[in-house]
C-alpha cells in the first residue's frame, strides 16, 4: 500500500512534466561484492528436490552485468535439526544445484558458502503457501478500468502475521513485476491482487489482449524476506524521485562472521510457491 | 520553579517602569491614506532627539519624551513624509494617515522598497521584511505572485527541490519553520506540491521573515518564523482587484463596513488549466482554491476586533480510481486593545487544521491524516519610555493529532479498518523581553519565554524489552523493531510525558556611527512537534507527531552577529552576518523505515543532532528607478546519528553527512527597473549548489533485475541549480479619472531553458534492461501573461 501511496504522487509530478531525460552522471564506484541469489522455491505439491543457487559478483552501476559470474565456490545448505547436508554442485555459469534437497515447512536452514578463503553464512526458514481461491481476469478494477487484469484472489490466515511474494511476468517480458505485500492492513481478509499493463509506448508496453500469456509466482515469505524484498522493490521502483524515500543499502541475510563489512548482497529465501500461467480470453 | 523565576523578572521589571517621571507619551496609529490599511514598521519620530519608535503589526506606536515643543515625523519608505508640530505637555493621542509618494512630484523616484530601510538601531537581526509591492515586481513562475518563492531569493533561505513544498532556513529543516498567516499555523505552504504557494498576493499586506534572533514572543520552532499578515481591507472605498493568468486567476473585494467603523476583505483564487485538459481528453486533473476573509470592527478608540480565516484546497483527480486533496483552513478572532497611551495588548483567538485525504478506489479503501490546533494567545507592550519597551505575554495551543485512519469503502474490500492512535497535547508558553537603550550607541533586547509542553493520554504506548524501541541486529547489520512487550494505557486526564525548556533571546545593537551598527544575538528555542518525513521532499502526506516518551523536543542554540551600514543618504545598505546553529534532538530514520500508516514511529527512528553554519551577504539599492539586491550565502548543514541507546553505528556510520538542505553556494540577483509610467521591468538570478543526494555505488542481478547499491546518505550532489527569470509590466494609458486600472504582467521564468535536477533516478530501462540516470526537470522555459487589475 505504501507503495502506491508514493507512486501516486511521482504520477502527480510526471503528469505536471514529463521532462525527463537520460543524462550521464558520475557515480561513486563501490569494491566489487559476492551476491547471493539462493532462493529455495518449493513448487507446493511437488518434491522440491531440484534446487539451485545463483552467485555473482557486483559491478559499478553503469558496467556491462554480463562477465560477473562466480565459479569454484563452495555451497551447502544444512537441516538445522536434523544436521542434513545439501552439497550444491557448480554446473558453470555461476549456477550451483542438487537434486536431493528436502524441503520441510516451517523448517529452519543454514546456508554456508566458501568463496575465496571468504565464509558466508545465512539462515531462514521455509514459509508455506495459502492456495490460490480464484483467479480470474476483469477490466473494471485496477489503476485503469478500461484495460484487461488478471485478479487473483486468496484468503489470509486470520490472527497471524503473514507475507506475500508476487513475481508477475508476460510471456516475452524483458523484466518481471514484483510485488510484496504484507497482512499488516488486510489480516483474515479474502485478499486481492491484480497484474495489469498500462500502455506506454516510451517503454513499448502494451496492455493485456486475450491471447496474452501470464505468469505468476506467487510466495508465502517470512517477515524478514519481507523487509528486505520490499525495501528492494521499493528502491527499484522509485528509486531517488523527488518523493522517494531515501535510498539505502540494502542488506539480506548473507553474513560474513569473520569479516562483518564483507557480507554479501542478495539473499537466502526458503519459500513455498505456487506458479500459474494465465492465458487471457 | 521556572514560571515563578519569570514572574519575578517582570516584577523587577514592572518596578524600573514606576520611576518614569516628567515625561509624556504621544502615541496612535499609522495608516494608509487611500485605503485605511494600518502600516507595519513605519517609523514615527521627535525631530533633533533620539526618540521615536516602529509602528507595531497593527500600526501602533507610542514614543515618550520630555515635555517641549517638537516636530513630530512619521516616514515609511515608499510614502511620502509627513511632519506636525506639536507641544508635548500633556499625553497625546495623534493618529495619521500617510499618502504613498506620488512618483510624478518626487525628485527622487521611490519605487519598489525593501524592508523598512535599513534600521540600524534596532537589535533585532536576522529578519527580512518583504511588502507585497516588492514581491509583486518580482518575475515569476506561471504569473502568480508568490511569497515563498520571493523569500527564497534571500540570503540564508534555500528552497527543497523544485516543485516541492516548504523553504529552509540557515540549514534548517522546512517543518522547522514556523509559519504564521494572521498569528494562525500554517502547516503546507503549499499548492499543487509547491508550484504555488498558499498565500494569495492580494490578500496579503506584509511579510516578515525571521532568520534567527527570533523574539521571545515566538515559539514552537527552532529555525525560523515567517510572519504573513493579511489585509484589514480598504476602509475607505470598495475596490475590487484581480488577476487572470493562463493556470489561475484570482478576484479580492474589499470596502468599508460598518457604517465606516471597519472594513472588509475577502479574496479568492483558483486555477483552471485541468479543465483544458479534461476538454482535451486528459483524465488526470489537479487544481487548488483558496479563499481568505478579513473583516475588523472599530469598537471605540481603544478597542478594535479583527475576525480572519483562510480555506485552501489541492484536489488530485486520476482516471476514476484515485482522488487525493489536501488543504488548510485556519480561523482567527483578535482584539485590539488600548489600556493607555503605553499599553497596547492583543488577545486572539486562533484556529487551525490542515487534513491529507486519498480515496483509493482500485483498494476500496480511503486514507485521511489531520492535525489540529486551538490556540490562545495574549501578548501585551508597555512603552515605558524612550529607553525601555517591555513586551509580555502568554499562549496556549492545543493540539489534536490523527496521524492515520483508514476505512474500506466497499463491502468487497479487503482492507480491514484502521486508526492510528490519536494524539493529543499542549504546549505552553510565556515570555518577558524587554529592548532598553543602554546609551545612545548601545541598545539591547533580552528576552525569556518559558515552554511547557505535555502530551496528553487518551492512548496507548507500547512498552519495549529494556526500554528499547529500536535495536541494532549485529548479525544481519541493520536496525530492527525493538521487541514490545506491553503497554501501558493512559486516559484522557492522565498526562504521558511533560516537557519544560527555558528559552533565553539576547540581542545587541552597538552603533558604530549614524549610519553603521553591529548586531549580535543569541537564542535558545525549543520545537515540540515534528514533521515526519523520510522522503526526499516534504510532500502532503507527510504527518506531525507531537514529543512523547520517545521522541524528544528539538532544542537549538543560534549565535549570530552582523554588520549593517547604510550609505549614499540610505539608498544603499549591506548586511552581513554570520551565524552557528545547533539542534539537538534532530531526529533521523534508519535504513529502509516504513511510516506509512505505522503506529510506533519510534521503531524507525534514532536521535541525531544537526548543526550549521554560514556567512551571508545581503546588497541592497531601495531607492531610485532601478531597485533590487544581491544575496550571496557560503553556508554547510550537516546531521549527525548515532546508534545510541538501541547500538550499532548510526546512520552513516555515526559520521557527520550532509543534511538534505545543505547548499554550499547561494545566490541570488534580483532587480527592478523603472523605465517610464509604462513599463517596469524585472529580473532574478538564481544560482545554487546541487543538494545532497545518495547515488549507486554499484549493481547485481536478483530476480531478474539489475538491483542497484547505495551509498552512504546524501554523499554525491546533484549538479549546480541556476536560472534568469524577466518580467515586464505595461501599465496602459489611462485616464486619472478612470476608476479603473488593469496592468499586464508578462513573465518567463528560466528564460534560457536550463534542466535543473530535481531529481536523478537511477533504473533500467524496461525496453533495453540498461541502467540509465534519468534527470526529472519540473520547469524548463515557462513563458506567462497575466493581467491584473483594480476597480
Amino acid at each position: 500500500m505504501k507503495q502506491h501511496l508514493y507512486n501516486i504522487i511521482v504520477l502527480i509530478l510526471v503528469v505536471f512534466t514529463s521532462c525527463t531525460d537520460v543524462v550521464d552522471v558520475d557515480v561513486p564506484e563501490a569494491a566489487p561484492r559476492l551476491v547471493v541469489e539462493a532462493s529455495i522455491d518449493w513448487e507446493k505439491g511437488t518434491q522440491g528436490n531440484e534446487q539451485f543457487i545463483k552467485l555473482t559478483m557486483s559491478t559499478p552501476f553503469f558496467d556491462n552485468l554480463s562477465n560477473t559470474d562466480v565459479a569454484g565456490a563452495s555451497v551447502k545448505i544444512t537441516n538445522n535439526t536434523t544436521n542434513q547436508e545439501f552439497v550444491f554442485t557448480d554446473q558453470g555459469a555461476g549456477i550451483y544445484g542438487t537434486t536431493a534437497f528436502v524441503p520441510v515447512v516451517n523448517q529452519t536452514y543454514t546456508l554456508e558458502i566458501n568463496y575465496q578463503g571468504e565464509t558466508y553464512i545465512a539462515e531462514e526458514t521455509m514459509t508455506p503457501v495459502v492456495d490460490i481461491d480464484e483467479i480470474s481476469q476483469a477490466r473494471i478494477g485496477g489503476f485503469n478500468d478500461e484495460a484487461l487484469e488478471v485478479d487473483i484472489y486468496f484468503n489470509d490466515p486470520p490472527n497471524q502475521e503473514n507475507f506475500y511474494f508476487f513475481r508477475f511476468e508476460e510471456e516475452g517480458d524483458l523484466l518481471p513485476e514484483l510485488l510484496a505485500i504484507p497482512d499488516e492492513f488486510t489480516d483474515g481478509n479474502r485478499m486481492k491482487v491484480f497484474f495489469e499493463k498500462e500502455d506506454d509506448e516510451d517503454i513499448g508496453q502494451e496492455e493485456f489482449e486475450p491471447g496474452d500469456v501470464a505468469y505468476i509466482k506467487f510466495h508465502g515469505i517470512s517477515k524478514q524476506y519481507f523487509n528486505y524484498i520490499d525495501l528492494l522493490i521499493e528502491q527499484y521502483d522509485n528509486a531517488a524521485n523527488p518523493f522517494g524515500t531515501v535510498p539505502a543499502t540494502l542488506k539480506g541475510n548473507c553474513i560474513n562472521p569473520a569479516n562483518p563489512d564483507n557480507y554479501a548482497f542478495g539473499y537466502f529465501r526458503l519459500s513455498q510457491v505456487i506458479s500459474v500461467t494465465y492465458i487471457f480470453q | 520553579m521556572h514560571p515563578k523565576l519569570l514572574c519575578v523578572s517582570l516584577l523587577l521589571l514592572l518596578s524600573v517602569v514606576v520611576t518614569a517621571q516628567e515625561k509624556f507619551a504621544i502615541s496612535g496609529t499609522v495608516t494608509d491614506a487611500s485605503n485605511g490599511e494600518t502600516l507595519f514598521g513605519a517609523s514615527v519620530f521627535l525631530e533633533g532627539t533620539t526618540s521615536g519608535a516602529i509602528t507595531n503589526e497593527y500600526g501602533f506606536y507610542s514614543i515618550t519624551a520630555e515635555a517641549g515643543d517638537y516636530n513630530l515625523i512619521v516616514s515609511y519608505v515608499g510614502y511620502a513624509t509627513v511632519s506636525k508640530k506639536i507641544s508635548l505637555n500633556s499625553n497625546q493621542k495623534i493618529d495619521f494617515e500617510i499618502s504613498e509618494a506620488s512618483t510624478e512630484l518626487d525628485e527622487v523616484l521611490v519605487i519598489a522598497e525593501e524592508s523598512e530601510r535599513l534600521n540600524i538601531k534596532s537589535p533585532q537581526m536576522s529578519v527580512s521584511k518583504l511588502k507585497l509591492e516588492t514581491i509583486k515586481n518580482m518575475p515569476v513562475v506561471l504569473g502568480e505572485v508568490d511569497i515563498i518563492k520571493s523569500i527564497q531569493l534571500l540570503p540564508g533561505v534555500t528552497s527543497g527541490a523544485e516543485g516541492s513544498a516548504g523553504f529552509n532556513v540557515r540549514g534548517g529543516a522546512a517543518d522547522q519553520n514556523l509559519v504564521l498567516l494572521d498569528e494562525a499555523i500554517i502547516y503546507n505552504t503549499s499548492h499543487l506540491f509547491g508550484f504555488f504557494s498558499v498565500f494569495n498576493a492580494d490578500a496579503i499586506k506584509d511579510v516578515k521573515l525571521y532568520k534567527g534572533g527570533i523574539p521571545a514572543r515566538f515559539g514552537g520552532r527552532v529555525s525560523s518564523v515567517l510572519d504573513v499578515r493579511q489585509k484589514d481591507g480598504n476602509s475607505k472605498n470598495f475596490e475590487l482587484n484581480g488577476g487572470i493568468g493562463l493556470i489561475s486567476s484570482r478576484l479580492s473585494a474589499e470596502g468599508p463596513l460598518f457604517n465606516d467603523k471597519g472594513s472588509f476583505l475577502v479574496a479568492g483564487r483558483g486555477s483552471y488549466a485541468h479543465l483544458f485538459l479534461q476538454a482535451s481528453g486528459e483524465e488526470n486533473a489537479a487544481y487548488f482554491y483558496d479563499l481568505n476573509l478579513k473583516t475588523n470592527y472599530n469598537i471605540d478608540k481603544n478597542n478594535k476586533l479583527y475576525l480572519s480565516g483562510y480555506f485552501g484546497r489541492d484536489e488530485f483527480n486520476f482516471g476514476a480510481n484515485f482522488n487525493s486533496g489536501y488543504g488548510n483552513t485556519s480561523g482567527n478572532l483578535r482584539w485590539n486593545h488600548i489600556f493607555s497611551d503605553r499599553v497596547f495588548s492583543n488577545l486572539s483567538f486562533i484556529y487551525s487544521d490542515y487534513d491529507y485525504v486519498l480515496d483509493f478506489k482500485s483498494f476500496d479503501f480511503d486514507w485521511i491524516s489531520e492535525i489540529t490546533n486551538y490556540n490562545i494567545k495574549y501578548d501585551l507592550s508597555y512603552y515605558q519610555s524612550d529607553r525601555l519597551q517591555l513586551d509580555f505575554g502568554l499562549n496556549a495551543i492545543y493540539y489534536d493529532f490523527n496521524p492515520g485512519e483508514i476505512n474500506p469503502t466497499s463491502p468487497n474490500s479487503s482492507i480491514n479498518p484502521l486508526v492510528l492512535d490519536q494524539k493529543r497535547a499542549f504546549e505552553n508558553g510565556l515570555y518577558a523581553s524587554a529592548e532598553y537603550e543602554v546609551s545612545d550607541k548601545l541598545t539591547a533586547t533580552i528576552g525569556l519565554r518559558y515552554s511547557y509542553f505535555i502530551r496528553n493520554g487518551g492512548q496507548p504506548i507500547t512498552e519495549y524489552e529494556n526500554g528499547l524501541p529500536i535495536v541494532y541486529n549485529e548479525t544481519l547489520g541493520v536496525y530492527e523493531e525493538g521487541n514490545a512487550i506491553g503497554e501501558t494505557n493512559y486516559a484522557k486526564s492522565e498526562t504521558i510525558k511533560t516537557y519544560g525548556n527555558l528559552e533565553p533571546r539576547l540581542a545587541l545593537a552597538y552603533q558604530l556611527n549614524e549610519n553603521s551598527s553591529i548586531k549580535a544575538g543569541y537564542s535558545h528555542t525549543a520545537q515540540y512537534i515534528h514533521l515526519l518525513s523520510n522522503t526526499l521532499s516534504v510532500t502532503p502526506l507527510d504527518v506531525w507527531t507531537p514529543s512523547g516518551s520517545f521522541i524528544k523536543p528539538q532544542l537549538s542554540d543560534q549565535y549570530a552577529i552582523g554588520y549593517f551600514k547604510n550609505f549614499k543618504n540610505k539608498s544603499y545598505s549591506l548586511e552581513i552576518e554570520t551565524y552557528y546553529k545547533t539542534v539537538a534532538n534532530r531526529i533521523d530514520y534508519v535504513d529502509g523505515s516504513d511510516l506509512i500508516g505505522q503506529n510506533t514511529i519510534e521503531t524507525e527512528i534514532l536521535n541525531g543532532e544537526l548543526r550549521a553554519y554560514g556567512l551571508e551577504f545581503l546588497f541592497r539599492k531601495a531607492k531610485g528607478d532601478f531597485t533590487g539586491w544581491l544575496a550571496y550565502t557560503i553556508s554547510k548543514a550537516e546531521q549527525r546519528t548515532p546508534g545510541g541507546a538501541a547500538g550499532g553505528p548510526g546512520i552513516n556510520n555515526g559520521n557527520w553527512y550532509y543534511a538534505p538542505h545543505d547548499r554550499t553556494h547561494d545566490l541570488s540577483i534580483t532587480g527592478s527597473y523603472k523605465l517610464n509610467d509604462k513599463w517596469n521591468f524585472g529580473a532574478n538570478v538564481i544560482y545554487q549548489t546541487g543538494r545532497p543526494v545518495t547515488y549507486p555505488d554499484g549493481q547485481y542481478t536478483y530476480e531478474g533485475l539489475n538491483i542497484a547499491n547505495f551509498s552512504d546518505r546524501n554523499a554525491s550532489r546533484l549538479t549546480d541549480y541556476h536560472r534568469i527569470d524577466v518580467s515586464a509590466t505595461y501599465v496602459p494609458n489611462r485616464k486619472p479619472e478612470k476608476r479603473w486600472k488593469g496592468e499586464w504582467v508578462f513573465g518567463i521564468y528560466n528564460i534560457y531553458n536550463r534542466r535543473n535536477a530535481a531529481s536523478i533516478s537511477f533504473g533500467q530501462n524496461r525496453e533495453t534492461g540498461a541502467n540509465e540516470a534519468t534527470r526529472t526537470a519540473i520547469f524548463g522555459i515557462v513563458p506567462s501573461v497575466s493581467y491584473n487589475f483594480k476597480f
